[in-house]
């Protein structure tokens, strides 16, 4: 058996280094890229209980730096800095992807590094012009923790109208879930994971509709801290219309755990937009939106009771996006978030600009 | 035992994947003859783009050409021109997207197809239904994402630079379909 697994990974290494040299040709020059996004908030919290909050954030400033080798290896990374300052307690420097990439064909390819799982929408697409409001949906925070990162590798590929991607990586800490964010604070965000639980996450999304995309994705892992183990399981649904001057977004995701009081956190959005670019025969994009969510990080619970109203949180947004150019974005939204427990509500107001590149 | 067969399938998926890159070209005239069938005459040049012609078109899409060639393949039947097709690239997030458009003898498009995708997102864009928007459209369309070509989520940057990138080589025939 070993004599036949050796012949066989010769072979494949091979096959990997002589294609390469055979694979050259005119269209293609290795070549380094860099890229990169950013976005400024004006944030203005109004809650009915408290006084108002109103702050200046140059919230994510990040660069992409690629290298291509040859038309199958790669190296792709995303270094992030949130909140312009890193000091104990502020800001954060934080490497959110780093991974060689090896794309042996065009409907298969490998990643193995510091990878994004493909779990909904926001978490592997999240430059600012590309979603509506000025800070990413409250659903991308308390049921995805976007943006989920960490150490791990990847297989990704099409085939047909389909696409997918299958994820191994570190998995989540249990002792830190908690009752109003959820899996959020488990993240192990690459640093010296422990690597004793791995999570899995398959995801597949079907484009074959003109503008449509829609898919989902299943998540698990057994988590596991220094006091306490936690199965749990996050799926997910979402789908995404962009065509005729519409663009609809719609998300669900419920996250179940097999241990502690909270046995579910779950939540959903919509946003329904319409580009009126036509209408005023604008060089922008001028898009209004209206979204409306509903998340509860502990949705049903062992306990039952007032923990379950304190976390659910219902909101509804209008807003306007514009774009002088595919690649900046302009935005301004108002919105009216209400807690189920005492119907406690707070107005918002954000004005922000992004950009990408 | 089964360690033995995952090993040898993985090896001859491998091998039947990538042992037989297929060229660029070779993959061209392949989609020309899916197009159009057999008993063609294809004649490939490599085209220097017009200094002049090129910083015109570069300034009205907002888009540098890859290089300052593309390759050019007139497409005959029984000594008629039938077709011509320009094969060129434009960059996607980080790598290189080459792409072939087919231009009937008026300078409408008859069909657009994605030769080679080499990055790990977008490749939706190799979806037939995506460039079925480009059939017949000429020198005057608008080529605008999410007016008259839908966007495909997770793959924005690679649908707006083909756009952009089709968009130029219909300028470029237009200006060039008498010289050639």
């Amino acid at each position: 058996m070993r004599k036949f697994f050796f012949f066989s990974a010769t072979l494949i290494i091979i096959i990997l280094l002589t294609n390469d040299i055979l694979a050259q040709d005119d269209f293609f020059t290795p070549k380094t890229t860099i890229g990169g996004y950013g976005e400024l908030h004006y944030n203005n919290e109004n809650p009915e209980v408290g006084s108002t909050s109103k702050t200046l954030d140059f919230h994510r400033f990040v660069l992409f730096v690629s290298h291509s080798w040859s038309e199958k290896w790669s190296f792709k990374s995303e270094v992030e800095i949130e909140h312009n300052f890193i000091k104990s307690g502020q800001g954060e420097l934080e490497i959110e992807q780093a991974f060689l990439n090896f794309q042996p064909s065009e409907n298969i390819g490998f990643q193995a590094g510091v990878i994004v799982p493909s779990i909904g929408l926001i978490n592997p697409y999240h430059e600012p012009p590309l979603f509506f409001g000025v800070e990413r949906p409250e659903y991308s925070k308390y049921i995805i923790p976007t943006t989920w990162f960490g150490n791990g590798a990847a297989m990704y590929g099409n085939f047909n109208d389909f696409t997918f991607k299958l994820s191994v990586m570190e998995g989540l800490n249990s002792d830190k879930f908690s009752a109003n964010k959820g899996i959020r604070g488990g993240r192990q965000n690459g640093f010296k994971s422990d690597a004793s639980k791995f999570l899995y996450s398959a995801n597949i999304d079907y484009l074959g509709l003109p503008g449509l995309m829609f898919g989902g994705s299943f998540t698990y892992n057994e988590a596991k801290g220094n006091t306490t183990e936690n199965k749990i399981t996050l799926t997910e649904f979402h789908g995404k219309y962009d065509a005729n001057n519409l663009i609809a977004v719609f998300e669900f995701g419920n996250i179940s755990y097999n241990s502690g009081n909270i046995e579910n956190s779950r939540g959903y959005y919509f946003d329904l937009g319409y580009n009126l670019k036509e209408v005023l025969k604008s060089e922008s994009d001028i898009i209004p939106f209206f979204r409306y969510t509903d998340y509860n990080t502990a949705a049903n619970t062992i306990s039952g009771g007032i923990i379950e109203t304190q976390n659910h949180f219902s909101k509804w947004m209008i807003g306007v996006s514009v774009k002088p150019i595919p690649s900046i974005v302009v935005k301004v939204d108002y919105s009216q978030r209400e807690r189920e427990l005492e119907s406690l509500k707070t107005k918002l107001f954000n004005l922000g600009v992004g950009y990408m590149f | 035992m089964i360690f033995n067969k995952i090993i040898f399938i993985i090896s001859f998926f491998l091998a039947v994947t990538i042992i037989y890159p297929q060229s660029i070209k070779r993959q061209t005239i392949e989609i020309i003859k899916s197009q159009f069938g057999d008993n063609l005459n294809i004649e490939s040049i490599k085209y220097d783009i017009p200094l002049k012609i090129k910083n015109e078109i570069e300034k009205k899409t907002q888009q540098h050409f890859y290089s300052e060639v593309v390759y050019i393949f007139k497409i005959t039947r029984s000594d008629s021109l039938i077709s011509t097709g320009i094969l060129d690239n434009v960059y996607g997030k980080s790598m290189p997207i080459t792409f072939l458009v087919l231009f009937d003898i008026k300078g409408e498009i008859i069909s657009t197809d994605i030769v080679k995708y080499r990055e790990p997102y977008g490749g939706g864009i190799k979806i037939r239904r995506w460039n079925d928007q480009f059939k017949g459209k000429n020198p005057n369309s608008k080529f605008k994402v999410g007016e008259d070509i839908y966007s495909i989520s997770g793959a924005t940057i690679s649908v707006r630079s083909v756009t952009k990138g089709i968009q130029k080589l219909i300028l470029l025939f237009e200006k060039i379909k008498n010289k050639i």
